[in-house]
């Protein structure tokens, strides 16, 4: 397990759980999927099209587009950006992000 | 410089030279020095730094005149061979095309003009219906009808811009990057050529420098009339695939394609803003929104990727648009190719073209119908 | 069309305070912001959902983030979150995309404060997950309270390397190393005098120095990160001392195990809008290289276009938020609300305040300044443009076949065409390019502005309602000008 979430002082309402992968993380309401992600310790978002090389959260403001990931079938969402939802299927982005 | 395929310097004296280092001139350069003759190549920048670094390397036969098919195949053909035969990366992939109706006034035109081909020589297949909707779901309903034509190719501005400078350098012949040619003069039965990068002399020179090839001619005497479309290119975000045919429009302008990479290219000849002089060319808002509007109600899915990039680069066009090459008007030894509707399409065919012609060859395809004396004439001068 | 008095392109610490600033005054403004929710990077705001149950050490600017939220709300302000601008289709107009609400809007006067992001240094293994930039991490932190990994280390250049490390000891991380090029603690006497105009900030950076320390961690000055290693993350790095020229010396190199390396060699100005509406630019490295150039009055020389904070040089947030303020009284001055006496008693102040961050500024810049020296690290392997995969080998590759240009490499290598649109990459290309060639970087050609400024959906461009499509009798014949 490697990052994690900075409890004190907040109170982050109800968690709710999506899926990475098809594993199960947990998310609270307006967290961004990136954060949710490393918050259960995983941190690849991506495997580059031309070089099969992993890569993850870089920039962390959505200028890089390092952490694109697959979302309910969507290639290519800034996971930095975008706030897990109650059933979100995530899924690793390969290349262009063809379907599994 | 260590392995580079360009020279710093043009040598004093040279058998040919050719100015401009787009598809045409690299394309002659390359058979010229594959023929064993001694070629150097003059270019005002870096090769592929114009049209033929910016363009949508669609290459169609269906889109063309019937007066220009047979040239169209045969340079087809030479894009084929460059990898087929020359071990020449130029990213040639033939997935055919589709070309689209929209309209029942636009499937007429389409019948109509194919039929014209048909008789000129051009195979193709009408598509509608479930036949059209099982070769591409990925059309809008929209779309009526298409004409498909199994020769459609593309190649890629960007491998064959790396790849045929090398093959020129490979086969012996020189690039002078940086070289601008800034004059030109009959000398002793040849040509004195000054550059930016020194002096030179040839025996045999070939002009190859796209729209601004009429101003070289004028150094010459030759008042050929040369147009310039300011034509805009967008390329989207890489994706799965969306298409997998090159696709054009009989009723709008349209070209798309979706690369090896996953991008997708969108064009067709809709005009960016700009002039000529000073090389200002920036894209036109409202006419960028019209070619993305074209472009989605052919292929809808398009709607949910994201631009990335537009531009806009010229394309040298004749007042008759059709191609202008052959041997340059009142001056022995010296050639041109200069403008082509579809240049980059063409650009090999014009290359081996006017090679044949420099090696006294019969020419591959017959060549009458393009020559630019035709332009210095009549209506056109 | 959407009309506007006055239209401010970013909603962080300079957009916002303009904003606020102009709309007392009595001018309508929009603000256009491509975030879900306002601060921009330094205000990076919480979830709205997520609550505070009392104060932490993480929290202390609450109350100026608070009130700057708020003047989204603010009579006079039209504030559209989630709307990137893209391009600037005539003088006086920009485009910009949000879903189905894309449009344009035509404003009288425009302030343009894009803020900044981090400047790419590439060294050996800087792709792997686990590497990420210090501006990402504090983000992380100010808009997630997350920690992207456990044994941290910081390595960089410039104010963030500290402030980075005392947020992830503070927040509870295994703080290994934090390592800072630049040898600031020869340079302190140097720069005290100037930096003691912002005291609160020397304090600051006192109470950063000392929660690494009783973190336990290890700070070194004069040493640098040279490489990042691991397999399908990052699990070590490599550290060595690096002297004023940015020499490497990797006889004393130490390899250090850590799951998170954050990396900070400081900031650059987001100047492609600047650049899509023709600002002329000019190189500044210690505001963080090409920043538009401003006369009095903040305006660029595109008349009607004012550049503020970051996004006209790299000045931190105290910067920002003066700048910002003090053009929307320029603004409102221009647009006729305020007299010129009444516009002058509002700058005074204001002016005065710059004037000392500039001194702090001038300070920091002397404690912090280093030759970019990272050229060195690059190994034939080493990722350049990350968007497209394209090593530094390849790259020289090229260079050595002789093409060498920015265009040549562009064109036959991709870099800088992929979805970052060269944020990534283009600093490094000119870097290798100016190396080949002798020449300093600034005369190393950029290649030209294109739109959009950042990536639009395709959809949301459709929305405008656009004449009707003429189309050419003959699509064949040519339509553009006779050249010769
Ligand atoms: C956006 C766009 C999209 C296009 N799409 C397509 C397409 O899909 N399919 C297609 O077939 N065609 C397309 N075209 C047209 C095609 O790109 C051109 O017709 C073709 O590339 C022309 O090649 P060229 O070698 O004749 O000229 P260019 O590529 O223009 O090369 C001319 C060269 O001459 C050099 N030069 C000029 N003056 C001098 C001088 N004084 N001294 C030395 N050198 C000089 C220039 O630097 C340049 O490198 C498109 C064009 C554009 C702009
Ligand atoms: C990621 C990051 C984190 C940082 N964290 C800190 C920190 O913790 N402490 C510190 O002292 N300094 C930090 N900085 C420095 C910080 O940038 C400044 O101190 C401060 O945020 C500058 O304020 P600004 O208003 O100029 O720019 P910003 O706060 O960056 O605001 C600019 C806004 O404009 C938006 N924008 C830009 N272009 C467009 C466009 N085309 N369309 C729509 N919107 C656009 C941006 O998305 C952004 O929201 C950070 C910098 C970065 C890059
Ligand atoms: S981390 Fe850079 S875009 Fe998300």
């Amino acid at each position: 397990m490697t990052g994690f979430r900075i409890t004190d002082g907040i109170d982050r309402g109800t968690a709710f759980q999506f899926t990475c992968d098809g594993e199960s993380v947990t998310a609270y309401p307006g967290e961004s999927i990136a954060a949710a992600l490393m918050a259960a310790g995983k941190r690849q978002t991506r495997v580059t099209a031309r070089r099969q090389m992993p890569r993850g959260l870089y920039c962390g403001m959505g200028v890089c587009w390092e952490c694109i990931m697959i979302v309910n079938g969507k290639p290519a969402v800034r996971a930095c950006m975008t706030p897990a939802e109650p059933g979100m299927k995530v899924e690793t982005q390969h290349g262009v992000g063809d379907p599994a | 410089m260590a392995g580079s395929v360009f020279v710093e310097t043009p040598p004093r004296d040279a058998e040919i030279a050719v100015v401009g280092g787009g598809v045409a001139g690299m394309s002659t350069a390359l058979f010229l020095a594959r023929a064993g003759r001694d070629v150097v190549v003059l270019e005002r920048g870096v090769p592929w730094g114009d049209a033929s670094g910016a363009n949508a390397g669609t290459l169609s036969l269906q889109v063309k005149r019937t007066e220009v098919l047979d040239l169209c195949k045969l340079s087809l053909d030479v894009w084929k061979r460059f990898g087929a035969e020359m071990d020449i990366d130029v990213g040639f992939g033939q997935p055919g095309g589709l070309r689209v109706a929209t309209t029942e006034a636009e499937v007429a035109h389409l019948r109509e003009y194919s039929e014209e081909q048909r008789q000129g020589g051009l195979e193709f297949e009408w598509m509608e219906g479930n036949q059209l909707r099982d070769m591409a779901p990925w059309l809008s309903t929209s779309v009526r009808a298409a004409t498909f034509c199994r020769e459609d190719a593309y190649s890629s501005p960007l491998l064959s811009g790396g790849a045929l400078p090398a093959a020129v350098g490979k086969a012996g012949g020189r690039i002078v990057g940086h070289a601008e040619v800034t004059d030109l003069k009959r000398e002793d039965g040849g040509y004195r050529i000054e550059t930016k990068r020194g002096a030179l002399r040839v025996k045999t020179l070939v002009i190859t420098a796209g729209p601004w090839s009429g101003q070289l001619a004028r150094m010459l005497d030759v008042a050929l009339p040369i147009y310039v479309d300011v034509n805009m290119l967008s390329v989207t975000e890489p994706a799965p695939k969306i298409l997998d045919r090159v696709i054009t429009h009989i009723g709008g302008i349209l070209s798309l394609k979706q690369l090896a990479n996953g991008t997708i290219l969108i064009g067709g000849g809709w005009q960016g803003r700009g002039r000529f002089a000073g090389m200002e060319k920036f894209a036109d808002h409202v006419r960028l929104g019209q070619n993305l509007t074209t472009a989605v109600s052919v292929v809808p899915d398009l709607a949910k990727l994201r631009l990335v990039r537009t531009w806009a680069g010229y394309e040298a066009v004749a007042p008759d648009a059709l191609p202008a090459f052959g041997r340059l008007p009142n001056n022995d030894g010296a050639y041109i190719a200069a403008a082509a509707r579809g240049g980059f399409t063409f650009g090999p065919a014009q290359g081996l073209l006017i090679s044949e012609m420099i090696l006294d060859k019969p020419p591959s395809t017959p060549i009458g119908r393009f020559d630019p004396a035709r332009l210095l004439t009549g209506a056109h001068a | 069309m959407r009309e506007t008095d006055l239209l401010v392109v970013g909603a962080g610490a300079a957009g916002l305070s303009a904003a606020s600033e102009a709309a007392k005054h009595g001018l309508a403004v929009t603000v256009l912001d491509d975030n879900l929710l306002p601060g921009g990077q330094y205000f990076r705001r919480l979830p709205t959902g997520y609550h505070h149950t009392h104060e932490t050490v993480f929290d202390k600017e609450r109350q100026r983030a608070n009130a700057l939220y708020a003047t989204t709300g603010q009579k006079g302000i039209t504030y559209l979150n989630d709307a990137v601008v893209w391009e600037s289709p005539e003088n006086g107009v920009l485009a910009f995309a949000r879903g189905a609400d894309s449009g344009r809007i035509r404003a009288k006067l425009t302030i343009i404060a894009s803020g900044a992001h981090d400047r790419p240094a590439p060294f050996p293994g800087w792709t792997l997950p686990g590497v990420v930039t210090a501006g990402g991490l504090q983000n992380l932190l100010k808009g997630q309270r997350v920690i992207p990994g456990r044994r941290a280390i910081v390595a960089g250049n410039g104010p963030l390397v500290l402030l980075v490390g005392a947020t992830l000891a503070r927040a509870g991380a295994e703080l290994r190393e934090v390592v800072e090029a630049a040898p600031i603690l020869k340079r302190l006497a140097g720069s005290i005098a100037d930096l003691i105009a912002m005291p609160k900030i020397v304090r600051q950076a006192v109470d950063y120095r000392l929660a690494i320390m009783k973190s336990g961690a290890r700070l070194r000055t004069g040493w640098t990160v040279i490489e990042a290693r691991g397999a399908d993350e990052l699990e070590e790095v490599v550290l060595a001392p690096i002297d004023a020229t940015g020499k490497v010396d990797r006889s004393r190199a130490r390899a250090v195990k850590a799951d998170l390396l954050v990396v900070g060699f400081g900031l650059m100005p987001s100047i492609e809008l600047v650049r899509l509406l023709d600002c002329k630019l000019e190189w500044k490295p210690l505001r963080g290289g090409w920043v538009p150039v401003r006369g009095a009055d903040f305006e660029t020389s595109r008349p009607g276009v004012l550049a503020v904070g970051d996004g006209a040089g790299i000045g931190g947030v105290e910067m920002a938020l003066r700048e910002g303020k003090l053009a929307g009284v320029i603004a409102a001055e221009r647009l006729g609300k305020l007299s010129r006496d009444q516009a002058a008693n509002l700058k005074a102040p204001i002016q005065a305040e710059i004037a000392k961050v500039e001194t702090f500024r001038r300070g920091l810049e002397r404690l912090y300044a280093m030759p970019p020296a990272f050229l060195d690290l690059l190994t034939p392997e080493t990722i350049v443009c990350r968007c497209e995969d394209v090593t530094a080998g390849e790259l020289r590759a090229r260079q050595d076949a002789g093409f060498g240009s920015t265009a040549a490499l562009k064109g036959t290598t991709r870099t800088t065409m992929g979805r970052c649109q060269g944020r990534n990459c283009l600093r490094t290309l000119s870097a290798l390019i100016a190396q080949a060639s002798g020449q300093p970087i600034e005369q190393v050609t950029m290649p030209r502005p294109r739109l959009p400024a950042r990536l639009v959906t395709i959809g949301d461009l459709l929305q405008e309602e656009l004449p009707p499509i003429e189309m050419p009798k003959d699509p064949h014949l040519p339509r553009g000008e006779r050249v010769s």
